[in-house]
């Protein structure tokens, strides 16, 4: 269940992906309509990687590579390790007295609860969208402007605020009143803002723990639109539990499920299947992903 | 799948939706028993009934096609739904086009006239594709009921047997001699003798849809372009 399911990029050795285009009639199969959802480059290997708050488990052996300029996304019930899984990414779990991670995570191939490494210039390469927006008691500018300013970056700061602003698709929208306080945006403009805020610190990776819960059905489109041209520059781990979301958005899904003891005292997250997006909602391997997917579980 | 746990409403309407379309499949069955005997007996009135009873298959298909419509807009189904949404798509073309074939029949029984049939091996081979053709309807149903990728790929043998009989009466209508009234009779028996391949045809097309729901790949049995390469027996 447990075991690795990261696999060798396919594109050049299957034969039906190579005669389709001359026998399209012979063989089309449903998951090779594109190019393929993966790029060559990982962002994170995770070998075996485990979590335990104290003595209890929170997600066990995950095993997966995450693509460079994709986007990836967590799906599964509650309590399912999710959240846990993707703050692993940027170690936000070391702000959890309790929490320990073993296995390995690495980062572009460096490992990245290694000894020397700084969690804050993780961070700041590894950003965070939460939940909940979350903007500082501050101005739209201000917002933008703490990161940079405590990382002492370079530069124009009116122009990094604006560069960071633009790229968050809310700069229209905020351009004539950056000096007014950022709880008076609405909750949209401010999930934008926190997104802005994040690629403020010119970061690499940007995690979203489910981003768009608490959006109306337009902000979370806006939302999802940015998604699409942030991965142009940026690797992009979405956790949701819209099911359409991960569908619209991702490139990649996995799909984790709850594992219980038999005494169901303790439970924990294991990944069941992780393939192309497009795999995971036409064809999955796994019946228990198909359960879930098509709401026969939940 | 028996509807349990969540969803449990959707999953009730997708089972009603597959047999609503495969109900479909009956209706085509008994389009083909009547045009059958149509012909056999130049029913001038039965063939009548075989064209007014097509606007009941059109329903059927109307009535499928907008609660897949609905389904989609309203539960945005995925994986093995989604499939069976897409294949029971593709049926129901498939059944209207099959009940439209049943129409061009009855069209030509009158144009056939009430002559005694100036060929009675082509008629008795007629006949026989009919009764082949209604079996391979039934046998497309079943294979769709049961998910049985199997029973599917066999269509594609009983299909042939349709195929030789179609290339026999082609055989029989070039040598039918010179009175113009014998060359019409075997024309218009031509033009049967095609609309019953296609139905042939369209019942191997469901039989597709089987192995695509069951297996996610889609792989035509048999490739019109590709002529001679056994795909039915291939695995996937």
């Amino acid at each position: 269940m447990s075991e690795s399911v990261t696999r060798e990029d396919e594109r050049t050795s299957d034969p039906v992906r190579e005669t389709g285009a001359s026998h399209p009639s012979v063989a089309i199969e449903t998951r090779h309509t594109g190019l393929p959802a993966r790029s060559d480059e990982n962002v994170f290997e995770l070998k075996d990687l485990s979590v335990h708050y104290g003595d209890n488990p929170a997600v066990k052996n995950i095993s997966m590579d995450i693509y460079h300029k994709n986007i990836t996304a967590l799906i599964g019930p509650s309590g399912c390790g999710k959240s846990t899984l993707i703050r692993c990414l940027n170690r936000m779990n070391d702000l959890i007295p309790t929490a320990r991670v073993d296995g390995e995570l690495l980062y572009h191939g460096e490992d990245l609860y290694g000894p020397n490494v700084d969690p804050v210039q993780v961070r700041k390469m590894i950003g965070m969208v939460f939940q909940k927006p979350n903007p500082f008691p501050k101005s739209i500018y201000d917002n933008i402007a703490f990161g940079p300013r405590i990382l002492g970056m370079k530069g124009d700061m009116d122009e990094i605020v604006e560069r960071a602003l633009r790229r968050g698709a809310i700069w229209d929208e905020v351009k004539d009143r950056l000096d007014d306080n950022a709880f008076g945006m609405s909750g949209g403009q401010q999930q934008r803002l926190c997104i802005a805020r994040c690629i403020a610190v010119e970061p690499d990776v940007i995690l979203m723990d489910e981003p768009c819960s608490a959006l109306d059905p337009i902000s979370t489109g806006k939302i999802e639109d940015l998604m699409m041209e942030l991965k142009e520059n940026y690797s992009i781990v979405i956790v949701t539990h819209n099911m359409q979301q991960a569908a619209r958005v991702s490139d990649m899904t996995a799909f984790l499920i709850v594992e219980l003891t038999a005494d169901e005292r303790n439970r924990w997250g294991e990944i069941v299947e992780y393939d192309d997006t497009e795999k995971i909602f036409t064809n999955p391997a796994d019946s228990r992903t198909e359960d879930y997917v098509t709401g026969k579980v939940g | 799948m028996a509807a349990q746990g969540t969803r449990r409403a959707y999953q009730e309407e997708l089972e009603k939706l597959e047999v609503r379309a495969l109900e479909g499949l009956d209706l085509v069955v008994e389009a083909i028993e009547r045009a059958s005997e149509a012909v056999q007996h130049s029913d001038v009135e039965l063939a009548e009934l075989v064209i007014a009873s097509d606007d009941v298959i059109d329903g059927r298909y109307l009535e499928v096609h907008q609660s897949i419509l609905t389904l989609l807009a309203t539960q945005a189904p995925v994986a093995s739904d989604l499939r069976l949404i897409s294949a029971l798509l593709h049926v129901m073309k498939c059944l209207e086009r099959m009940g439209d074939q049943c129409v061009n029949i009855a069209k030509m029984i009158p144009i056939a006239g009430h002559e005694p049939p100036a060929d009675e091996r082509m008629l008795t081979d007629i006949v026989t594709m009919t009764g082949a053709v209604r079996d391979l309807v039934r046998q497309a149903k079943k294979a769709f009921e049961s998910r049985d990728v199997g029973l599917a790929r066999d269509l594609v043998r009983q299909d042939d047997i349709v195929d030789n009989l179609n290339r026999e009466c082609f055989r029989r209508a070039i040598q039918i001699g010179d009175s113009e009234d014998r060359r019409e009779w075997a024309m218009t028996m031509m033009l049967i003798a095609r609309a019953i391949e296609r139905i042939g045809d369209n019942a191997v097309d469901v039989g597709e849809q089987v192995a695509f729901l069951v297996t996610g790949l889609f792989r035509e049995f048999e490739d019109a372009s590709h002529p001679g390469e056994d795909l039915a027996s291939q695995s996937g």
